[in-house]
């Protein structure tokens, strides 16, 4: 069978079971059907519920129902800016990303997780005072459902119909997708790629768009802005920290993780055997487009003493 | 807190890979992802369902609906049904996997 004819069949067998799985449920709970039903909440959709519920939460300080240990301990704004402060006085031979990862550890909860948006507001200061970067969790009212979860490694995108794994070197393992991007090429053949779309392709991140609760109703607005938006994306291990501009959307909930990278971006992020690791997503505030992709490097010694996972 | 309490009991790597290697659009491989969601929404709830005495049925629902990422869900779980739900929904996403990474063989 050849791959069209598997995948229509793949295709069309998994909605039959996704019927049946559903059927079955409203046979076998009818009460839990019915008072799903009642409350206007569709089962199959109860993420994009769950992720406007949590927003809400998170806007009117009432996101924890069941708040995470040390949440009562972490520092206020100014004593973040204080500490800061000192610590520029106090060392110079301290390395910035030391700090960074210090202060990344005072203020994340132990366990992944969506943050409060105080918490992200305390994390957008560190970034500026240590990264230099204008990092916002929420930007012209947008905002990801989790800016803390785990990125996986993506595989290279074709920049243009025929491009082949070859004109993506160094990177050859991780492979090239056999589909696209959620835009589709980059550009429409190999004459018309340019600087910007061989680096928009080397640092581009993956995610979650199609679980916004509003992803449906807000086209195509939502499309246009997200597409090859900059994100700084940092490791929350070994604050290495790199710009990316989103080029797809995914990866799927269920694979335990929330956001994706480039072979570029996870070598950067965590060595070439990084594939999956916690990490802080922002979005760039960059109106004059001046930020380039690509590593942040926010240490004096050069970026040497990044650590490798 | 996840963004639903059993999200992390809940990874099918395998399903996502046999999607990519056969889905080239984007918008394809996400109606798919879709696909899978709505059945392990309905597996797992059903599970939970399954294992809960009928009287709670109602109190968990009404817990649910009002924050489904709120993990003293699987606590509730654990002690109303006295069994540890955890390793109840994993063995039922096991199964799933099995039955979807089959789904287009002829073994089946």
């Amino acid at each position: 069978m050849n791959k069209t004819a598997q995948n229509t069949s793949f295709r069309d067998l998994l909605k039959l079971k996704s019927i049946e799985t559903q059927k079955s449920f409203k046979e076998n709970f009818p009460e839990a059907h019915q008072f799903l039903l009642e409350k206007g909440v569709e089962l199959g959709k109860i993420r994009q519920h769950s992720a406007k519920l949590i927003s809400a939460g998170a806007l009117t300080g009432t996101l924890l129902l069941s708040p995470p240990t040390g949440a009562s301990s972490l520092p206020t704004p100014s004593d973040i800016v204080h500490n800061l402060s000192e610590t520029e006085g106090r060392d110079a031979n301290v390395v910035p990303q030391k700090e960074f990862i210090n202060s990344l550890r005072n203020l994340l909860p132990k366990e992944v997780r969506p943050l409060a948006r105080d918490e992200e507001k305390r994390l957008e200061i560190v970034v500026k005072n240590i990264l230099d970067v204008n990092a916002k969790a929420t930007l012209e009212g947008e905002h990801l459902n989790t800016i803390y979860g785990y990125i996986g490694a993506e595989q290279h995108l074709k920049k243009y119909p025929g491009d082949i794994l070859e004109n993506h070197g160094p990177y050859y393992k991780e492979g090239i997708a056999p589909g696209l991007g959620a835009w589709g090429y980059f550009s429409k053949s190999k004459a018309e790629t340019n600087s910007f779309i061989i680096e928009t392709e080397k640092w581009y991140s993956v995610v979650q768009t199609l679980y916004l609760p509003d992803w449906n109703s807000r086209q195509p607005y939502l499309r246009d802005w997200y597409k090859y938006r900059k994100l700084l994306i940092i490791n929350t291990v070994n604050g290495n920290a790199v710009i990316t501009a989103i080029a797809d959307s995914g990866p799927a909930a269920w694979t335990g993780k929330h956001f994706g990278g480039s072979p570029e971006v996870m070598d950067y992020l965590g060595g070439s055997r990084y594939k999956k690791g916690p990490v802080l997503v922002f979005f760039v505030d960059d109106p004059e487009n001046k930020i380039k992709l690509g590593p942040v490097d926010y240490n004096d010694l050069s970026g040497k003493d990044l650590v490798q996972i | 807190m996840s963004i639903i309490f059993y999200d992390k009991l809940v990874v099918l790597t395998s399903v996502d890979k046999k999607i990519k290697k056969l889905v080239s659009s984007s918008e394809e491989r996400q109606e798919m992802w879709q696909m899978v969601e709505e059945i392990i929404h309905h597996k797992v709830l059903g599970c939970c369902l399954d294992n809960l005495p009928h009287e709670h049925h109602s109190e968990f629902l009404d817990m649910f609906h009002k924050a489904p990422h709120d993990q003293n869900l699987l606590r509730y779980l654990d002690e109303k049904s006295k069994k540890d739900m955890k390793k109840i929904i994993k063995q039922e996403i096991k199964d799933l996997t099995k039955d979807l990474l089959l789904l287009n063989s002829n073994k089946v």
